[in-house]
């Protein structure tokens, strides 16, 4: 069993370019936040892993596990590595850690997942990012290939079985609402309502297919850090710190399926298959075995990847809330509103608190970490005792569940 | 009290300070009426609303109208008046007679005013007037920043201080710190001095160079003088005017507007608004103002090199090592170090000096500090060079020791404790 002592997460709304910073002040912030909040000392970690997605491009940076040893003086020798699997390199990074932990070669690692995104302007951003799908094939020459992609999920789910506009429009209005609760997320001052979010305007402009400005997670400069440990590590730990073991938030389960890289590719794979993205479905269905849980209804909150409304239109039907192609029943009856039957992103998620590509997944696992240990403050979901978690890499690609609970 | 605010009326609405407090109540969805001298002016300050919150979708909370023919009707319903007309005492006070004859007994009246006394604001004006009257200083943009000083007078009922707190931290999502009704409030009180006193010092060391030296290295966004720019010559020569007039404390000479700024003032020089102020752009080049006579020179004529103490503190800002920066900061030799020293240490002593006058606590100043004038908070300055040091500093340079540094020093505590706030977003190396 692999535990979770707590982590930091940066202020989503910072741009760290304007700060004059490299993205080593990033992980040293991360990293450093994420010892004094747990209190485990920098000479108690063993192993060190670090998500991220394309430093190489953004910053002309690689080699991110090093910048972990620059951290503290006690950390010299610490071995690292750096993971990527674009959009869910964060969550690779997890679960590389939890599984040596698991092995046993660790008892204590830190995991940080960060990504520098405002060092280019959007456009070439966008471009960067669009070596998350098959560049050759579906980005390259394509302004802002995401969420053409992303829009194209939402056409699928329109020709299987319908999909209004209006609906994903409440799905922008409650991550930007819940965002507003979180004094870390990004778009905490910035206006949403769903009325803006149903209208095309100049301030609402469509950026490809059915996706418009407010379907669309931010362009965010970030890094979260988190201690994961051992059974045996965390019960002194929790001595220590005068608690007790079933206090702290664990990973009871998780799930990991990659799909074919192409967006059409995965489509074609999923014809007769109710689910539009079947192996995001396994991946959860593993997490749910894995926990021992039946079905969506032992959570009480998902902290999934929005990075677009229609990733979060999927995401729905995909956790079991609805039947396939159903997810906006869940959305006309508010169940996955704050205080809905199952929340869903209670921090904002990538929408309303923003999306540093390669630190999501670590910043997903974290906030369900305080959701279930009751810490998460103005957001916290009330008596929560068990969250998923979803982060996807590329087009619906890579997919990473984690069941955390205590 | 069972107190609601179901609907705003903002007076000003066409100007940069009324347009932007529109935004923010219409962005909450509070019905919000925009008066202006004429209605074409308050139709553009709802289009300046709309383009400051980036959506046309909060017009359904707005409707406009002039003075002349709306202000009494509208006043009449309002549960809040927000004034944020000129920043002229006498034009405030013919307005607020105005609303004193039109609203209804239990409505709320606030001034947007930037430091202005709101006790003389409302004298004169009916008691309900006055009990249910109040200073809210936004500051420019408000839709972008959410430091907020709240200002009750001597006879604010203080169930409306608290019913207006409550207003702008839940709904209006500000954060808010109380005031006492001294001059400038607390945040331009404690910006203006650091401004003023680089404008004066750039009378002899030079516009560049003190924009250099206390620059983003030294806990800032934007350097001093910029921001004077930004801010308006006028507008910096109104506070300073009012803080030299009506205070007299260990500052009071850092608030006389320097004589080359009056002349400025005097032949239309305000900044950015007219182009021109400590800096001027010719077109691809950047021209500063020299002071002893008045006329632009280009920047890279009289640009120095950056101290190389200045280098060091920005490369181990760039890394993330923010109290390796203050050592050097701290630990350097030299007139430059030690005119650096004597600006952001002074500012360390008086924020943290006004607790107690001004504010209850070291933690008002700094988040004024910090989310109104994105400064790093003196107590983020007094962590990261360490309370005993800043103190044996300060009492080198001989300047008061803040009895709130003393104590963090004797309890050998950190003065910043806000775990939701990154200290690092203030140490900027750009």
């Amino acid at each position: 069993m692999v535990y979770i002592l707590g982590g930091f997460q940066t202020d989503f709304a910072r741009n760290w370019t304007k700060e004059g910073k490299h993205i080593s002040a990033m992980i040293r912030e991360a990293a450093s936040g994420c010892l004094a909040a747990t209190g485990v000392a920098p000479n108690q970690i063993e192993v060190g892993h670090v998500g991220n997605f394309a430093a190489e491009l953004y910053s002309m940076q690689g080699h991110l596990g090093a910048l972990l040893v620059d951290v503290d003086p006690a950390l010299s020798g610490l071995p690292t590595g750096r993971h990527e699997a674009a959009c869910a390199s964060g969550s690779i990074a997890l679960l590389a850690a939890s599984a040596e932990i698991e092995a046993g070669r660790y008892d204590c690692a830190l995991v940080v997942g960060v990504e520098q995104m405002k060092t280019v302007s959007p456009a070439i951003g966008g471009d960067y990012l669009g070596t998350a799908a098959w560049y050759e094939l579906e980005a390259k020459g394509v302004e802002f290939p995401f969420p053409k992609l992303f829009g194209k999920l939402g056409d699928e789910y329109d020709k299987r079985y319908g999909l209004k506009d209006e609906h994903l429009a409440h799905i922008a209005a409650v991550n930007y609402g819940n965002a507003k609760k979180n004094p870390k997320a990004q778009t905490r001052t910035w206006y949403m309502s769903e009325a803006h979010a149903c209208e095309v305007s100049s301030y609402n402009a469509v950026i490809g297919g059915r996706i418009k400005v407010s379907d669309c997670s931010q362009v965010t400069d970030g890094a979260v850090a988190v201690v994961l440990a051992s059974e045996k590590f965390a019960a002194a730990h929790a001595k220590q710190r005068g608690t007790k073991l079933e206090h702290l938030a664990r990973i009871q389960g998780w799930g990991h399926r990659t799909a074919p890289l192409r967006f059409d590719d995965k489509v074609a794979e999923s014809a007769n298959d109710p689910y539009v993205l079947p192996q995001t479905r396994r991946a959860i269905l593993d997490a749910y075995k894995r926990a021992g849980i039946a079905d969506c209804w032992a959570l009480d909150g998902i902290e999934t990847h929005d990075c677009f409304t229609t990733s979060e239109y999927m995401a729905i039907d995909h956790f079991g809330l609805t039947k396939p192609g159903e997810s906006w029943r869940a959305i006309e009856e508010r169940v996955i509103d704050f205080d809905g039957k199952l929340p869903i992103n209670p921090s904002g998620g990538l929408i309303g608190a923003g999306h540093p590509v390669g630190a999501t997944g670590v910043r997903q696992l974290l906030d369900a970490s305080l959701q279930v240990t009751g810490r998460a403050g103005n957001y916290q979901v009330p008596n929560a005792k068990r969250f998923a978690t979803l982060n996807i890499g590329g087009s619906g690609t890579t997919s990473v569940v984690f069941v955390v609970g205590r | 009290m069972g107190k609601q605010i179901r609907n705003v009326v903002v007076l000003g609405a066409n100007g940069a300070m009324g347009s932007g407090s529109g935004a923010v109540f219409a962005a909450a969805g509070i019905p919000t009426v925009f008066l202006a001298r004429t209605k074409e002016k308050a139709e553009a300050g709802r289009t300046r609303a709309e383009s400051m919150v980036k959506s046309t979708a909060i017009s359904r909370f707005i409707t406009t109208g002039t003075y002349e023919a709306d202000l009494d009707r509208a006043v009449a319903s309002a549960d809040l008046v927000f004034e944020a007309v000129a920043e002229d005492l006498d034009t405030k006070r013919t307005f607020f007679s105005r609303v004193d004859k039109a609203r209804k007994p239990d409505s709320i009246v606030a001034t947007v005013s930037s430091g202005l006394s709101i006790a003389a604001m409302c004298a004169g004006q009916s008691d309900s007037f006055k009990n249910n009257f109040l200073g809210i200083h936004f500051f420019n943009p408000p839709t972008m920043i959410v430091g907020c000083e709240l200002i009750p007078h001597a006879g604010t009922d203080p169930a409306v201080t608290s019913f207006v707190r409550d207003l702008l931290a839940g709904p209006l999502g500000r954060e808010v710190i109380e005031t006492a009704d001294t001059p400038a409030f607390a945040g331009n009180r404690v910006g203006f001095k650091v401004l003023n006193e680089v404008a004066q010092l750039a009378e002899e060391h030079g516009i560049a160079f003190m924009d250099q030296l206390v620059g983003p290295h030294s806990g800032r966004a934007m350097p001093p003088l910029v921001t004077i720019d930004f801010v308006g010559w006028d507008v910096h020569k109104a506070i300073v005017d009012n803080l030299y007039a009506n205070t007299n404390d260990e500052a009071h000479a850092a608030f006389e507007l320097p004589a080359y700024m009056q002349r400025g003032v005097d032949a239309g020089t305000l900044g950015n608004k007219t182009k021109a102020g400590f800096f001027k752009k010719d077109g691809k080049n950047l021209l500063v103002l020299d002071p002893k006579t008045g006329n632009y020179r280009a920047l890279s004529e009289v640009a120095t090199p950056l101290p190389s103490f200045v280098e060091q503190m920005k490369s181990s800002i760039r890394v993330g090592r923010y109290g390796r920066a203050m050592d050097v900061f701290c630990a350097a030799e030299g007139k430059e170090a030690d005119l650096l020293r004597k600006v952001v240490l002074g500012y360390i002593s008086y924020g943290l000096g006004r607790v107690g006058e001004v504010v209850k606590q070291a933690r008002d100043v700094d988040r004024i500090m910090g989310f109104g004038f994105n400064w790093a908070p003196p107590s983020v300055l007094v962590d990261a060079i360490g309370a005993r040091r800043t103190i044996t500093l300060l009492e080198q340079g001989k300047l008061a020791v803040p009895r709130v540094l003393v104590e963090a020093a004797e309890k050998n505590t950190s003065l910043f404790n806000e775990p939701e706030v990154d200290r690092g977003r203030f140490f900027f190396a750009a």
